[in-house]
């Protein structure tokens, strides 16, 4: 069942890129000689990832517009040159040769994890930086590009920012489920790690199938475990349907989610009186960022639309690539690559951009949102 | 102590399902010797057509429904999901009782799969929420804690397949569905119309399916066209369990699934529940391949 549309996709996909790889021939002859400097957008702009995708690219031209009603960076204007990468590794490559070959001076963009990761080793290849707005995925540091830059928190980051908040809250004895997914499973093993850093226990370590709808056994073996935090880690749907078990059995103690179950969709399938004081970790909507309403106000207004999850981000990268730029005083690989790396107290929406060893943010933008009234809002 | 009867509960509950679900197969296995893969995702149309029945007679969502319009639509949602299993029967199978059994066990996917992606063209691929919740409320009983809900759905269940038990037992339709699982070729010859009561069978098996889909989806409140999937796994797995054939086992098989399930889960953690269900069927197969039940009664059904 599932290999069919497997099969199905990969073939569209091969399909949309062999037309893309010959519409693609016939306008090459990158320029940034002239009165433009081109910057490489990655992204998944078509698939389905695109909502997403178009949310991101729509923030860069934001920003970019904004720069070059400014007067541009040095005495020349940003311009965008897109390839959409459908987060899909083949496609992604063939998306990131073209960027190359237009001779953009650096990327800004990458939103699926498994995109990301080989196109990144396209970019190093041909000495242009890339700045990643949205992947996450902890084996993108791990490849050890000297100019591959994460302007998002990883999974590290996240644990540590469920932990803490549950240390805070004096919470030592803590349960963690996954759902079997790589990304919760390692989500949870990193929550292992942190919360044992700061003194307390994993009283429960478990695991759950996110096809069953049951979880009435496992609720009551955490009642038993009498927990003063659980933190699911896996998606929305799942972690809705455990919410409101968790409730109905009378389980002990703060509920938490991950990034995955940042969903308005957990407090309607839990029902908003069992979502009350849920608290989720995660880079929050832009909405909820002070000092983000200028930016939400005029996303709102050019777009017609919310900012996405990751908006605030992209134009975080974009605006960071040309402050760079400017401290640069060059487009020139090893200056820009320098410039980037001695970022210092970059302010960007909701986030101040440093970069650690490893060129990760060296500190998070996770934060902990809590549901009142059937609402998220900012907790810490 | 408390605790055992919790875990039994939650057993019960989960099993029930499996349960009403399993009938449906050992039913259809019993008279045509077909494992109808598509039986799971009746349950899922059974709790879309609920679902889409529910928005509709009630129209702020259906969450001042009352019991009297509850039940309304419980028989309703069943009686056309019964009428759809009857319609699958007559495009899909008849046509192939003939042929070799792997025609039509390939068929039955081909249906499963047909359900599955036109639920999705109708209703959507994202989650869908119950128009109705729960209370809740519930007793204190051994120490454990029992919703309303909880005793509903298994009293609920419980009394739909005593009803097929005793309509199998006590009437001419249930002694027809008997003598076809024994012997085809002599009931169209003593004057039974087969494919009548085939199709029949189609339609209990349907009718049960939808039920435990609107069950599921009013207790556990959400629902999506993939939904049948695994828990048609589960109940197969229940009904050969059982023994596959038998009523009262793919019954008492779905009941152990579920039990298994649950201590399975506090005993040695979600990850290995499937591990302990899984082993202790392939133990079965392995000892006793007619299942709990499948070797003392002789006459299937």
């Amino acid at each position: 069942m599932k290999r069919y549309s497997i099969v199905t996709i990969g073939f569209i996909l091969f399909l949309s890129l062999l037309l893309s790889a010959c519409s693609s021939d016939s306008s090459s002859g990158g320029k940034n000689s002239g009165s433009e400097i081109l910057v490489g957008v990655l992204l998944p702009v078509t698939g389905n990832n695109a909502t997403d995708g178009k949310d991101m690219l729509n923030a860069m031209e934001m920003a970019v517009e904004k720069i070059n009603n400014d007067g541009g960076v040095l005495d020349k204007k940003l311009k965008l040159e897109v390839a959409d990468d459908a987060c899909d590794p083949q496609t992604a490559t063939a998306a990131a040769n073209k960027l190359v070959s237009k001779k953009v001076v650096a990327v800004v963009g990458g939103y699926c994890s498994g995109s990301t990761l080989p196109a990144s080793g396209v970019f190093h290849n041909a000495n242009i930086p890339m700045i990643v707005a949205a992947a996450n995925s902890s084996e993108l540091p791990e490849q050890g590009y000297d100019s591959l830059f994460l302007i998002n928190g990883l999974v590290p980051d996240q644990a540590k920012t469920g932990a803490d908040y549950f240390n805070d809250k004096g919470a030592k004895n803590i349960v963690l489920i996954h759902d079997n997914s790589a990304y919760a499973k390692n989500l949870a093993d990193f929550a292992q790690k942190s919360v044992e850093e700061n003194g307390g226990k994993v009283i429960g370590f478990e695991a759950i199938n996110p096809e069953e709808k049951d979880f009435g056994s496992l609720m009551t073996k955490l009642k038993s475990l009498n927990p003063d935090g659980t933190y699911f880690t896996g998606y929305y749907a799942a972690g809705g349907l455990m919410l409101k078990q968790f409730k109905e059995k009378g389980v002990p103690g703060f509920f938490m989610v991950g990034d995955g179950s940042y969903s308005p969709d957990i407090i309607s399938i839990a029902g908003a009186e069992n979502a009350n004081d849920l608290l989720v970790t995660a880079t929050p909507t832009a909405n909820f960022i002070p000092g983000a309403e200028a930016f939400v106000e005029e996303y709102k207004s050019k777009y017609d639309l919310s900012p996405g999850p990751f908006s605030a981000l992209s134009n975080n990268g974009v605006n960071l690539l040309a402050d760079a730029l400017k401290r640069a005083e060059s487009t020139e690989f090893e200056a820009l690559k320098k410039a980037l790396k001695d970022t210092k107290g970059f302010e960007g929406i909701g986030q101040v951009i440093e970069f650690s060893e490893q060129n990760t943010l060296s500190q998070s933008n996770f934060h902990i949102m809590k549901v009142v009234n059937g609402e998220f809002t900012l907790e810490k | 102590m408390e605790i055992f009867f919790q875990v039994l509960i939650d057993g019960l509950v989960i099993g029930a399902f499996y349960s009403l679900i399993a009938l449906g197969y050992t039913m259809v296995y019993g008279i045509i010797k077909l494992l109808n893969f598509a039986h799971g995702d009746l349950y899922m149309i059974g709790a879309f057509v609920g679902f889409t029945l529910l928005s509709l007679f009630t129209g702020d969502g259906g969450v001042n429904t009352g019991i009297l319009g509850l039940g309304v639509v419980f028989i309703g949602t069943m009686i056309i999901v019964g009428f759809l299993g009857m319609g699958i029967e007559r495009i899909a199978y008849r046509p192939l009782l003939l042929a070799p059994r792997l025609s039509i066990l390939i068929t039955a996917i081909g249906v499963s799969l047909s359900l599955e992606y036109s639920s999705m063209i109708g209703w959507g691929a994202s989650y869908k929420v119950y128009p109705i919740k729960l209370p809740n409320d519930g007793i204190q009983l051994l120490g454990t804690q029992i919703s309303f809900a909880q005793m509903g759905m298994i009293v609920l269940s419980a009394l739909l397949m005593l009803g097929l038990r005793l309509f199998i037992d006590k009437t001419i339709y249930g002694k027809a569905m008997r003598a076809i699982a024994l012997d085809q070729t002599a009931c169209s010859l003593m004057g039974v119309n087969v494919h009548r009561i085939i199709a029949l069978t189609f339609f209990i098996g349907a009718f049960l399916a939808a039920g435990a889909g609107i069950m599921s989806g009013i207790y556990y409140g959400t629902i999506n066209f993939l939904m049948g999937f695994t828990i048609g796994l589960k109940a197969f797995t229940a009904a050969v369990l059982g023994g596959i054939g038998n009523i009262t086992g793919a019954m008492l098989g779905g009941l152990v699934l579920g039990i298994l399930e649950a201590f399975g889960t506090f005993y040695m953690g979600g990850s290995w529940k499937d591990v302990l269900a899984f082993g202790i069927l392939i133990l079965f197969l392995v000892f006793k391949p007619t299942g709990i039940l499948g070797a003392k009664e002789m006459e299937r059904m």
